[in-house]
């Protein structure tokens, strides 16, 4: 995949594959994605952390983006409510 | 604690609800084939910026709920299922020779029967079967069924006969000569009067085939018939839609769209600018082809403008527009999130997802015209040369317009699914997987709202044209 070489930020770049990432935990992410067969002990144990790690902030979106779909289906039925004839 | 499958059923209720809520509403949508009006319209029981405002809702909510799916296995197993069936090279070489004289005969009967045939659109077997048969019915069976242009184009066989290649295709061109080409052909169909007047459609399709043939015995018939073929390449991206694929070895079947998210096909901006095109030129000529659509094209001429400068304008100005706000959410999406991914590379890797949208849109404003003229279809390939006294065309009920807004919503739901499962091939963390793809569900919104708005429009024969 292309990427942009000229970016100012820190570089971390995957061992295996080339794959550069702006920040270490998204590169434990990517080893642990890509390369799950050629981990050690220590890149799995990162991976495992940086993976409930994720998982957290994944649930507290998954909460919002519950309080959006009820917010859209109430305020979409008063709307039908008041406005559909 | 909230479990996720508990979530999923809130959302399914949600989407379930809104679909229901959609259906329910009688705005009733009409067709914008182009040169065939006669739609009617009903009053709406809800009004129109509520119908608008529920078919982006639906875009917008079932993005959400593709995003409460972060099971890499799940999404994985989802695109890759297939099941292949391979049959004997004499029966794929047999299928091949029928599919090419099959072409060659059609594209003979087409010029000839263009000039000598009866000049009445209705009866004329060059624009039916141009029209209701290739524009409409055959687009469907590409990226429904299975893409069989390869075999049956009649431009291909024709010129495999001579020797060709003589000049190098410069690569950095892409595609971009098949986006000229699409546009133009989609102008000449709108501005022309190819829908109405079988000699000059003849007269077309000689023209195209003169160019053709030059062109690709000039590149080379495989780089022509990739590249610059505007036919071709419209067909042959319609094509990855479809669940089928035949080729030498025999039929993969695959889940409808999910070839866009493995294949890989869309490799440059000249690429994207492909997928942007078909959405667009299905808009453009639902615009051109409402009242209102009309009534704008007609007061800006009152001021002044000469016509074609009108269209010509809101052609390419639409176009530029519709590339722009998708390359924008491209930009804005690899700024939103951490990534060394170039705005260039996003907008390749989800443009498929547009391709989902296209045969949606496409549905939505051929199925109709199809059905309708479908005896006629039948009439003029089962006689050609014999034209009906009187040609049958099939009335429709009310509910075909409810079907118009299901064929759009589903386009852009499949459309969601695959930028879904995109995002998650191109991001190793699952946040930034979610995240990348809001800009692109936002653009989607803006698509759906409009073009659920122009078929909910009344047709009118576009003015000065």
């Amino acid at each position: 995949m292309t990427t942009d070489i000229d970016a100012k930020q820190d570089r971390h770049v995957c061992e295996r594959c080339g794959e550069a990432y702006p920040a270490e935990r998204l590169l434990v992410l990517h080893r642990g994605v890509r390369h799950p067969d050629d981990l050690d002990a220590g890149e799995v144990e990162a991976y495992r952390e940086a993976y409930y790690e994720e998982e957290r902030e994944l649930k507290s979106f998954r909460i919002r983006a519950l309080g959006v779909l009820v917010a859209l289906y109430f305020g979409f039925l008063i709307l039908f409510i008041l406005f559909a004839s | 604690m909230i479990r996720p499958t508990q979530l999923r059923r809130v959302g399914l209720g949600v989407f379930l609800a809104s679909l229901f809520a959609l259906l329910s509403d009688p705005a009733a949508a009409s067709n914008a084939a182009v040169g065939l009006a006669g739609a009617s319209q009903d009053n709406l029981a809800v009004p129109r910026w509520l119908y608008l405002a529920t078919g982006g809702a639906t875009v917008g909510a079932s993005a959400l709920l593709a995003s409460f799916v972060t099971d890499r296995r799940f999404i994985d197993r989802v695109h890759r299922w297939r099941r292949s069936v391979g049959f004997a090279e004499t029966v794929s070489r047999g299928l091949g020779t029928v599919g090419r004289l099959l072409g060659l005969a059609l594209l003979a009967l087409l010029v000839y029967l263009g000039y000598t045939g009866p000049q009445v659109p209705t009866v004329s077997f060059a624009i039916i079967v141009t029209f209701a048969g290739l524009r409409a019915g055959y687009t469907m069976f590409t990226y429904l069924v299975t893409d069989t242009w390869r075999v049956l184009n009649p431009w291909r066989t024709l010129t495999s006969l001579f020797p060709n290649g003589f000049v190098e295709y410069p690569q950095r061109l892409g595609r971009w000569p098949a986006v000229a080409g699409i546009l133009v052909l989609v102008w000449v169909e709108t501005a022309v009067g190819v829908t109405r007047q079988p000699s000059v459609l003849a007269s077309v399709l000689v023209a195209y085939t003169f160019v053709t043939v030059v062109g690709a015995v000039a590149v080379g018939v495989d780089v022509w018939f990739d590249r610059v073929d505007p036919v071709s390449v419209f067909l042959q991206f319609y094509g990855r839609v479809a669940p089928i694929r035949v080729d030498d070895g025999g039929i993969s079947v695959r889940l409808p769209g999910m070839r866009l998210v493995t294949d890989d096909d869309v490799t440059d901006i000249a690429d994207v600018a492909v997928a942007v095109v078909l959405v667009w030129e299905l808009t453009f000529s639902g615009f051109v082809t409402t009242e209102q659509g009309a009534s704008v094209v007609s007061a800006v001429v009152d001021a002044g403008v000469p016509p074609l400068v009108v269209y010509a304008v809101v052609y390419l100005g639409g176009f530029a527009a519709f590339l722009g706000l998708y390359l924008l959410a491209a930009r804005v999406t690899a700024r939103r999130i951490e990534t060394f991914e170039t705005p260039r590379a996003l907008a390749v890797t989800f443009a498929p997802s547009l391709l989902a949208i296209a045969a949606g849109y496409h549905l939505a404003h051929y199925f109709g015209f199809f059905v309708s003229l479908s005896p006629m279809l039948v009439g003029a390939l089962s006689s050609p040369l014999s034209p009906p006294a009187n040609p049958i065309v099939l009335t429709l009920p009310a509910w075909f317009g409810g079907l118009n807004v299901v064929f759009v919503l589903v386009g852009h739901l499949l459309a969601v699914w695959v930028a879904h499962s995109q995002a998650y091939r191109a991001f190793p963390s699952r946040l930034q997987a979610v995240r990348s793809q809001f800009p692109f569900v936002a653009v989607m919104i803006l698509y759906t709202i409009l073009s659920l708005w122009l078929i909910s429009l009344p047709t009118a024969s576009p003015p000065f044209l």
